[in-house]
């Protein structure tokens, strides 16, 4: 080995020291906890150094998915009706220290020979933000595409054309390498969660993320399982942005045959709770952003102009930024 | 003392051991709404505020005295709920992941006296409410 070589593998080693002894994992997910998770995470252990070190290969590859395969659908569990996403690898994302740059990028996978999207992989920042509304980007098909309704769906449509590197952190519009076939419930329930946090980090701090989406397709199919997302804050060394998740890609009462992207009513959904969330309506007052039942005693109150109704679930009102009256809770 | 805890749309505090999100408006108007007493937090809220804002101290529960305000990230403050006047809540109004989430039937004893939206720096509107 040469000097130089020496010296450039002694400089990636302090590099990924520094890195990884602030991005410890926490517990693989589970049912969200209550606040007496809060009680056993002391001051001290929410840093502490963790064995990720040990876990890094000495020689870092360019990229640490030309060596490692990504999250194979076998080592994930599956999906408990509860949580849109699980924590893998202990939320520790894999990447090597020649990936973690400052300088902003967005780079996207071709298709494979089945129109299929690959990696995704960016060092969002600032700079690269998007600055305009999103356009429209209904010309793409995404492999598996089959356009069905359900009113047990959040919006009647099973799926959405799903951004790997979302709109609010690159401004990727019509870009085929960019988008998959995902449920509704994956796009909001279980990526829109990720990439608010890696949004509203980006802005606050002007540091950057590293963020990698790999979408996981089973053998030939059509529609993948789901999407591993994984991302590190750069400057900080992961202080304030850590994970390694997998987001599953179903829709609750739905069930979807992957390998052609057809789907059809669960025959364990009950006719009933169809029902029951067809007919559900709120009242809005559009100037306080809150949701109403049609009895809470505060409608009356609200001026006409200010009054609306939806029929729309409480989640996605939740989504557009209006919140649950406290009195009606509806 | 008087309680203050950021939370996402489903009640989320934490996600990996890390806060869900942060805003230097937000922090700027708890350090003004605590101007006439001390705010209180441990070392790793700390590092969101400037360090003559604030007294950090890793038993600052316990410490706290009336009027005081206690700002809270990762520690449960339930076991202190006597001496709590008041529970401030900041809503970032955005879904984060959570795996942390905080227990809101704490507030069912409690009214809500007052709710207040501002823009924030990296959020577009956040939530002030205030129970008492």
């Amino acid at each position: 080995m040469t000097k130089l070589k020496q010296i450039r593998l002694i400089v990636a080693l302090i590099f990924i020291i520094a890195l990884f002894t602030s991005c410890n994992g926490g517990t693989a997910l589970s049912s969200p906890s209550s606040f007496d998770t809060a009680s056993q995470v002391s001051e001290d252990d929410v840093f502490s150094t963790g064995s990720v070190y040990e876990s890094i290969t000495e020689s870092a590859p360019e990229s640490s998915r030309e060596t490692n395969n990504a999250t194979t659908i076998d080592s994930i569990p599956k999906y408990n009706g509860k949580r849109a996403y699980i924590a893998i690898n202990d939320n520790v994302p894999g990447f090597t220290a020649v990936e973690l740059v400052t300088d902003s990028y967005e780079r996207y996978s071709p298709l494979d020979k089945f129109g299929r999207c690959g990696i995704a992989m960016s060092c969002i920042g600032r700079d690269i933000m998007p600055t305009e509304e999103r356009g429209n980007i209904g010309s793409v098909k995404p492999s598996g595409w089959v356009t069905a309704k359900y009113d047990i769906v959040d919006g009647k449509y099973l799926y959405n054309r799903c951004h790997l590197i979302g709109f609010q952190l690159t401004g990727e519009n019509a870009n085929e390498r960019n988008l998959i076939t995902g449920t509704r419930y994956m796009n909001v329930e279980g990526m829109l969660p990720f990439e608010n946090m890696i949004a509203d980090y980006v802005k606050e701090t002007n540091n950057h993320v590293i963020y990698r989406v790999t979408p996981i397709f089973s053998g030939n199919n059509l529609v993948c399982d789901g999407v591993q997302m994984e991302a590190i804050s750069v400057e900080d060394k992961g202080d304030g942005i850590c994970f390694n998740v997998f987001a599953y890609n179903v829709q609750p009462g739905i069930k979807i045959d992957y390998a052609t992207g057809k789907s059809w009513l669960d025959s364990d959904t009950s006719t009933s709770s169809t029902t029951d969330e067809n007919e559900t309506e709120y009242v809005l007052n559009t100037n306080s952003k809150k949701i109403h039942r049609p009895t809470c005693s505060s409608v009356k109150d609200i001026s006409s102009n200010n009054k609306a109704t939806s029929g729309e679930s409480k989640q996605t009102l939740i989504n557009k930024g209006y919140s649950p009256c406290k009195m009606c809770n509806p | 003392m008087n309680i203050i805890i950021c939370l996402d749309n489903n009640n989320g505090l934490l996600f990996n051991r890390r806060r869900q999100s942060r805003d230097s408006v937000l922090c700027e108007r708890v350090v003004a709404l605590s101007s006439e007493s001390t705010l209180w937090m441990n070392e790793y809220s700390a590092s969101l505020f400037s360090p003559e804002t604030v007294k950090v101290d890793s038993d600052f529960l316990e410490k706290a005295e009336k009027g005081d305000y206690c700002f809270i990230e990762n520690v449960d403050f339930t076991p202190y709920l006597d001496k709590v006047e008041r529970i401030i809540i900041y809503r970032w109004n955005r879904a984060y992941p959570s795996d942390t989430v905080f227990d809101d039937s704490v507030l069912t004893s409690r009214m809500l006296i007052k709710s207040t939206d501002f823009a924030g720096f990296s959020h577009e509107r956040i939530t002030e409410e205030i129970y008492e």
